[in-house]
């Protein structure tokens, strides 16, 4: 069988910029415009953007709708304020962890969620299964008719039409026109630098990402989204968790709230916690030569302790870094450790998963 | 463009013959197009012999790990400390400032069966049409 990649409202507009696209999670993306350090420098120093519109974007809107989603994430979406966001997890009955999504209530009965592009049909399936046929829980996943930008940098309030939104918290959103177009704006990213993710509707998107370029905005594409979330310590779904992670492992524990109601995963997630995990999601840094990727062997003496799960180069450190599981008596900070890199192990150490820190 | 006295390999290495028997190595310019910015190389103690067509090291851009294969069969005499310092040079003058290493052919003879640069830039056309019509779906 053959399956045909889908494509983003922009995917014309990246092939005209020459973009070298690469299938991404089903989506054909663009991996980099001109050169991914180029782009990675140019979010840390100015401002940038990408096209994300292969995150999956689900409205959840019902009189229920704020209760089913405090039952199904690991934080409540129904204490958050209008115009407020969060980050949380989905996660299923044993704990493990089914995606991580950042949930936007738009309004008393109206909630936003962006979720990660892999695995659409089985999230939706899972939500549906647990809304049942209730007529007050209306999910509607509105991925394919809209499109989803990601402007990012410390320059970004410098934009004539970010202005208006500028005024916005961190985590912030609002309903706003932007040249025009009805938009969702979020002070939201993925880069660890100050920004907006902007939702629009997938007829508009040219007129959006247009009135970007015209500002001389640098598209920027997956490369360095993968390297400027790495460098921000921020985990991949897919890559340093799934569903055989909880999220005590994955040092995402700030994300489960065990002191409001129930909700899946609740019991097991208690139970994990009182006993303890026995291994921990690092970070950490090469000391020897060799830059380590996502599925190499952590080693120690000649024994495999883990395994890398994401890593490269740092082009704002100049330096190899990475994430990976270690068991819980190798995860201090300072442990010196061992990656496998062709069959010869090179030396890292265990340093503090967020490796930038903005305006450090 | 590729220079007219190198000679090419199909995994886009190029030997500079210096003469009869040394020569420079390198990546070609679509070698690192593909790759994207060169942030790592890993390459042969100077001593080492290598045989033509087997790996000899190997490059990483941002994105990828790829093997450098050897284009004739001989001993490292030495490699470019410039460039293991600053990756990037094979990017930005992939036919100069980037070169790897300097070989010393134990098979001079091995040179023929290598492309002339009109052969390997047809090679390159070759392979960036089908780029482009794939790209085109």
């Amino acid at each position: 069988m053959i399956e045909l990649l889908k494509k983003t409202p922009l995917n014309e507009a990246h092939h005209e910029l020459r973009a070298r696209m690469a299938d991404f999670a089903g989506w054909q993306l663009p991996i980099w415009y001109t050169s991914i350090l180029e782009e990675h420098r140019v979010v840390r120093s100015g401002v940038g953007m990408f096209d994300v519109s292969d995150m999956g974007r689900v409205w959840i809107t019902g009189r229920k709708a704020g209760a089913f989603l405090d039952r199904v994430l690991t934080r409540p979406a129904s204490r958050l304020e209008i115009g407020s966001s969060q980050l949380c997890l989905l996660c299923l009955e044993d704990g493990g962890i089914l995606d991580d999504l950042w949930a936007y209530r738009l309004g008393t009965e109206r909630y936003l969620i962006v979720w990660n592009a892999g695995d659409i049909e089985q999230k939706l399936g899972w939500l549906q299964r647990w809304a049942g046929s209730d007529p007050d829980i209306v999910i509607q996943d509105k991925t394919a008719d809209t499109v989803m930008v990601a402007v990012q940098g410390p320059a970004v309030c410098q934009l004539q039409n970010l202005k208006g939104v500028c005024r916005l918290p961190r985590f912030g959103h609002t309903q706003t026109r932007i040249e025009n177009v009805e938009v969702v704006a979020a002070r939201t990213g993925y880069t660890g630098e100050d920004g907006f993710e902007i939702i629009g509707d997938a007829a508009n998107a040219l007129q959006l990402w247009e009135s970007f370029m015209k500002q001389g905005v640098k598209p920027c594409g997956l490369g360095a989204r993968d390297s400027l979330r790495l460098e921000a310590g921020m985990l991949l779904y897919g890559r340093d968790m799934d569903r055989n992670t909880n999220p005590f492992e994955a040092g995402l524990g700030w994300l489960v709230e065990m002191d409001d109601g129930d909700f899946i995963g609740k019991s097991a997630l208690l139970e994990i916690k009182r006993q303890g995990v026995k291994r921990k999601h690092i970070g950490f840094q090469m000391t020897g030569q060799g830059i380590a990727r996502s599925g190499y062997r952590i080693v120690r003496c000649g024994q495999e302790v883990g395994k890398v799960t994401s890593g490269g180069y740092a082009p704002t450190l100049d330096a190899n870094i990475g994430f990976g599981y270690v068991p819980i008596e190798l995860a201090t900070i300072g442990t010196q450790i061992e990656i496998m890199i062709r069959n010869k192990p090179v030396a890292a150490q265990v340093v503090n998963r967020q490796f930038y820190k903005r305006g450090a | 463009m590729a220079p007219k006295e190198y000679k090419y390999t199909p995994e886009h290495e190029w030997i500079c013959p210096e003469s009869k028997n040394k020569g420079k190595v390198g990546l070609a310019d679509y070698a690192q197009s593909q790759l994207g910015d060169v942030v790592f190389l890993d390459l042969p103690a100077p001593g080492t012999q290598v045989e033509q067509g087997k790996k000899m090291g190997e490059v990483e851009s941002v994105k990828a790990v790829s093997d450098i294969f050897a284009p004739v069969s001989g001993q490292v005499l030495e490699i470019n400390q410039t460039v293991i310092d600053e990756p990037g040079l094979v990017n930005k003058d992939p036919y100069g400032a980037g070169w790897l290493v300097r070989l010393e052919l134990s098979k001079p003879s091995e040179l023929d069966a290598l492309m002339d640069s009109d052969k390997y830039n047809e090679f390159v056309a070759e392979l960036s049409e089908n780029e482009s019509e794939q790209a085109g779906d």
